[in-house]
C-alpha cells in the first residue's frame, strides 16, 4: 500500500488546550478512515489540519507523493448559506474552479465531467434548480457532486450523513465505495456508532487527549470507547451486549 | 411634458448628471449585490459613516477637491476596515460589533472637526451630495472608480462567488482568502467615495443596497442578480433625476434613492421570491418529479 499522507508524532490543539498527543499514522490510498470522538475531541480540527488550515503544535505531516493540488472537502452542512442565489449546476461547478482570473470558468471536458457528477450524485434532473428550493438531502447530494468535481486523491467529509435520510445515505455511501475502489483515500468524520462504520476500513478515535488509530474492529472496542470518553460504561455494555440480535419492535 | 424633458436635455449640468449616474450605477451595482449576498448590507452603511472623518480632514486641510476627498476617504476607510479585521481576529468581538464601534468613533471625530471648522463647510451638500454641480474632476473620479471596479470584478468575480456562497470551502481552495475580503472592502470604500460626491454620505449606500435587495426578489442566479441590480440602479438614477428636474424643489440624491425604494417595495410584493409567492425556504419533497415541479411553477 502507498501512503498518501504520513502523520508523524503529531500533537494537535490550541495554545491552552491540547486535543491529542503524539499521533503517528499513515493514510493509505484506497482506504476509508472513520474519525470518531465526543464533542470537542478535535474531529473537525483534525480535518482542518489535513486541509492545511491549521498547523499541529508539534510533529509533521509528510506527503510522499507531494501535497495534492486538490483535497476534496465537504464541511458540515450547518455552515452553508442556503439562501445564496445559485443553481445546483453552478454549485457543483465550484469543485472545478481554477483560481483567480478571467478564464477561470469550466472548459468543455469539465462540462462533461459535471454532467456525469450530477448524474452520479442523483441531482441531474434538478440541476437548474436554485439551492434554496432543495431539501436537506438534495443539497447534500449537490455538495457531493461538487466533491466529485474536485477529482481529488484525498477526500475529507465532515459528518456527511448528519442531516440526510437513509436512502440518501445509502446512495452517498455508494459514491464513497467508488472513490475507494479508484484508490482514493476518504476520511469520514462520523457522529455516532452506526452502520456507516461497516463501510470504513480504519478508525481514528479521539478523546481524553489521546488518539487511537487502527482497523475499525481493533479501535472501536468497548474498553477503548469508555477509556477515551466516547461512551459511558452502561452505554458500552448495552451496545456491545453479548446477544447482538436487536429485539423486534412490537407492533402496535 | 415633452417640452420640459427636451429642455432638460439642453442643460449641460443635467446631461452631466445623467452620464455620471449611469457610470456610477454600473460601478456600485455589483458592489451592492455582493454586500447584500455577503450579509454586509449594514456594514456598507457603517463604512459610509466611517470615511467621514477622512473626507472632513481632507476638506479642512486641502479644500473641497477630488484629490483631498479621495486620499482622506481612502485612508479613513481602509484604516477602519483593517482595524475591524484586526479586532475581529484578535479579540472576542465579531466583525459587526468591531465595525460598529469604530465607525461610531470615526463619525464623531468627523462631525467634531466639521463643527470646529465652522460655517465654511457646505453641510447640506455633504449630507446629500451635489449631483447637479458635477465638475470635470468629479466625473473623472467616478469614471476612474468605475473602471477599477469593473476590471477588479472581472478578476474577482468567481472567487467572490465561491467565498460568499461557501467561505469554509473557499478557505480550502486558496492560500490567499484575505485577498478577496480586503479587495472587496477596498472596492466598497472606492465606490462610496465616488457615490459620496454625487449622492452625499447619507444617500451613498442607498444606490448600492436598494437595487441589489430589489433584484434579490427576482433573481435565482448570480448573473440575474447582477444584471437586474444594474438595471434597477440605472432606472432609479434616470427616473430620480427627471423627477427632481420636473419638481425643482426636490433634491436629486434623495429622489434617486426614493425611486430605488419604490422599486424595492414593488419587488418585495410582486417578485417571485417576495411576499405571497413561494416562501423563502420551500422544502420540496425529494421524490417530487421534475414534471410535477414544472407544472406547479406554471400554475403559479
Amino acid at each position: 500500500m502507498t501512503a498518501v499522507l504520513q502523520i508523524r508524532d503529531v500533537t494537535l490543539g490550541y495554545r491552552e488546550l491540547t486535543l491529542f498527543r503524539r499521533l503517528t499514522m499513515d493514510i493509505e490510498a484506497g482506504t476509508t478512515l472513520a474519525v470518531l470522538g465526543a464533542n470537542g475531541s478535535g474531529k473537525s480540527t483534525f480535518v482542518k489540519m489535513l486541509l492545511g488550515l491549521m498547523d499541529p503544535l508539534s510533529g509533521s505531516l509528510n506527503w510522499p507523493k507531494g501535497r495534492p493540488r486538490e483535497i476534496g472537502y465537504l464541511a458540515q452542512m450547518t455552515e452553508f448559506d442556503r439562501r445564496f442565489p445559485i443553481r445546483v449546476r453552478d454549485l457543483a461547478a465550484m469543485g472545478a474552479w481554477r483560481g483567480f482570473g478571467f478564464r477561470s470558468g469550466l472548459d468543455n471536458a469539465a462540462r462533461d465531467r459535471m454532467t456525469a457528477a450530477l448524474d452520479e450524485a442523483g441531482v441531474l434532473d434538478i440541476a437548474d434548480r436554485p439551492i434554496h428550493m432543495l431539501s436537506g438531502g438534495q443539497l447534500q447530494r449537490a455538495l457531493f457532486a461538487r466533491v466529485i468535481m474536485q477529482d481529488a486523491p484525498l477526500i475529507l467529509l465532515d459528518e456527511p450523513f448528519a442531516a440526510v435520510d437513509q436512502s440518501t445515505e445509502a446512495h452517498l455511501l455508494s459514491i464513497i465505495h467508488r472513490w475507494r475502489d479508484e484508490g482514493r483515500s476518504v476520511v469520514l468524520v462520523v457522529h455516532d456508532l452506526s452502520s456507516v462504520l461497516d463501510h470504513c476500513s480504519h478508525a481514528l478515535l479521539l478523546g481524553g487527549q489521546e488518539a487511537t488509530h487502527g482497523p475499525v474492529d481493533d479501535v472501536l472496542t468497548p474498553d477503548r470507547l469508555v477509556a477515551q470518553g466516547y461512551l459511558s460504561e452502561s452505554q458500552a455494555s448495552w451496545m456491545f451486549r453479548s446477544s447482538p440480535k436487536p429485539q423486534e419492535p412490537a407492533h402496535v | 411634458m415633452f417640452e420640459l424633458l427636451s429642455e432638460m436635455w439642453s442643460f449641460a449640468f443635467m446631461r452631466r448628471a445623467f452620464v455620471v449616474t449611469t457610470v456610477l450605477s454600473a460601478s456600485v451595482a455589483p458592489v451592492g449585490a455582493f454586500l447584500v449576498l455577503r450579509r454586509l448590507s449594514l456594514a456598507g452603511e457603517a463604512m459610509a459613516h466611517a470615511i467621514t472623518p477622512g473626507i472632513v480632514i481632507g476638506f479642512v486641510t486641502a479644500g473641497l477637491s477630488v484629490m483631498s476627498l479621495l486620499v482622506g476617504g481612502l485612508i479613513a476607510g481602509v484604516g477602519v476596515a483593517m482595524l475591524t479585521a484586526l479586532l475581529a481576529r484578535r479579540t472576542i468581538l465579531r466583525s459587526d460589533a468591531s465595525l460598529a464601534s469604530l465607525y461610531l468613533i470615526a463619525l464623531a471625530v468627523g462631525i467634531f472637526i466639521l463643527s470646529a471648522a465652522g460655517s465654511a463647510v457646505p453641510l447640506k451638500s455633504f449630507l446629500f451630495g451635489s449631483i447637479l454641480g458635477i465638475d470635470d474632476a468629479s466625473m473623472l473620479l467616478v469614471g476612474g472608480v468605475a473602471t477599477v471596479t469593473l476590471v477588479a470584478f472581472a478578476f474577482l468575480l468567481r472567487p467572490l462567488i465561491v467565498s460568499t456562497c461557501d467561505p469554509v470551502f473557499f478557505e480550502t481552495q486558496t492560500r490567499r482568502p484575505w485577498l478577496v475580503d480586503q479587495g472587496f472592502m477596498l472596492l466598497l470604500v472606492l465606490n462610496l467615495l465616488a457615490a459620496f460626491k454625487t449622492l452625499g454620505t447619507l444617500m451613498a449606500v442607498g444606490l448600492m443596497i436598494l437595487p441589489a435587495t430589489a433584484a434579490r426578489y427576482w433573481a435565482s442566479t448570480i448573473t440575474a442578480q447582477l444584471v437586474l441590480g444594474f438595471i434597477f440602479a440605472l432606472s432609479s438614477c434616470w427616473i430620480g433625476l427627471t423627477l427632481s428636474y420636473l419638481f425643482p424643489e426636490t433634491p436629486s440624491g434623495p429622489a434617486i434613492v426614493l425611486v430605488a425604494g419604490g422599486i424595492f417595495l414593488i419587488s418585495a410584493i410582486f417578485g417571485p421570491l417576495g411576499f405571497g409567492k413561494r416562501a423563502r425556504k420551500p422544502v420540496v419533497s425529494s421524490d417530487l418529479s421534475v414534471t410535477q415541479i414544472q407544472q406547479e411553477e406554471k400554475a403559479q
